[in-house]
């Protein structure tokens, strides 16, 4: 799966938790450009890219990143194994 | 009144289940309607209800509903648990009286996103009342 493919993925895990098609996933978004990218929004991220892409995060792992590429490079690095 | 459990994340896992019965009485369904303003005469007229299809008044939605917050609250995960959404479709009516069970299954575990989503049903016998989703924030 190429790095344009995870980011397509993602785009539609994104459009789906925050119930906005407009959001343009880049890998420079953070949670300040999307407007319900809260708390809880941010948990319901979190499930539901751990669905998507059949992986675990740790609690540390998730609070490690600073925006959208950090976590792209967090899914595929868990894909490799 | 059911026992107050409190299951922590990792102490959850898919495919665990919990379940409450119970029966709705006369009494629940009027002190419901006072408080929601809800007097609908499908809800509290049996002859009503009869004449337009149904077996006699219909219990609330929103009272399966109250015990789906029983289920969630006291049992599964239970008290370090707050639901953070909920979804409910309504398929068969259930009747003052008749007994009935809610029963949640964890369909999914994110561990590090603090959060747990339960499959719900809810049954009086063979006769499927409802069935929806709960999403469920826990501690850790």
């Amino acid at each position: 799966m190429t790095t344009a493919a995870y980011y397509a993925q993602l785009t539609q895990v994104f459009h789906h938790v925050f119930d906005d098609d407009s959001i343009v996933v880049t890998p420079e978004l953070t949670a300040k450009d999307v407007d319900e990218w809260d708390s809880l929004g941010h948990m319901r991220l979190i499930m539901a890219v751990e669905e998507t892409f059949r992986t675990k995060f740790s609690a540390a792992e998730v609070n490690r990143l600073k925006n959208v590429g950090e976590f792209v490079a967090l899914i595929e690095a868990k894909a490799a194994g | 009144m059911s026992a107050l459990v409190a299951l922590k994340l990792n102490e959850l896992a898919k495919g665990q289940r919990a379940a409450v019965d119970f029966v709705v009485t006369a009494d629940d369904m009027l002190t419901f309607a006072n408080l929601s303003g809800d007097h609908n005469p499908l809800h509290t007229d049996d002859d009503f209800a009869r004449n337009r299809g149904f077996l006699g008044r219909v219990v609330y939605g929103a009272l399966l509903a109250a015990k789906v917050s029983q289920l969630i609250g006291m049992r599964l995960p239970g008290r370090d648990s707050v639901w953070t959404a909920l979804s409910l479709d309504f398929r068969k009516p259930l009747y003052v009286g008749e007994a009935a069970r809610a029963e949640g299954v964890v369909e999914a575990v994110s561990e590090s996103g603090g959060m747990v989503r339960l499959k719900l049903t809810l049954h009086a016998g063979e006769k499927l009342l409802a069935k929806g989703k709960a999403e469920v924030v826990v501690g850790q």
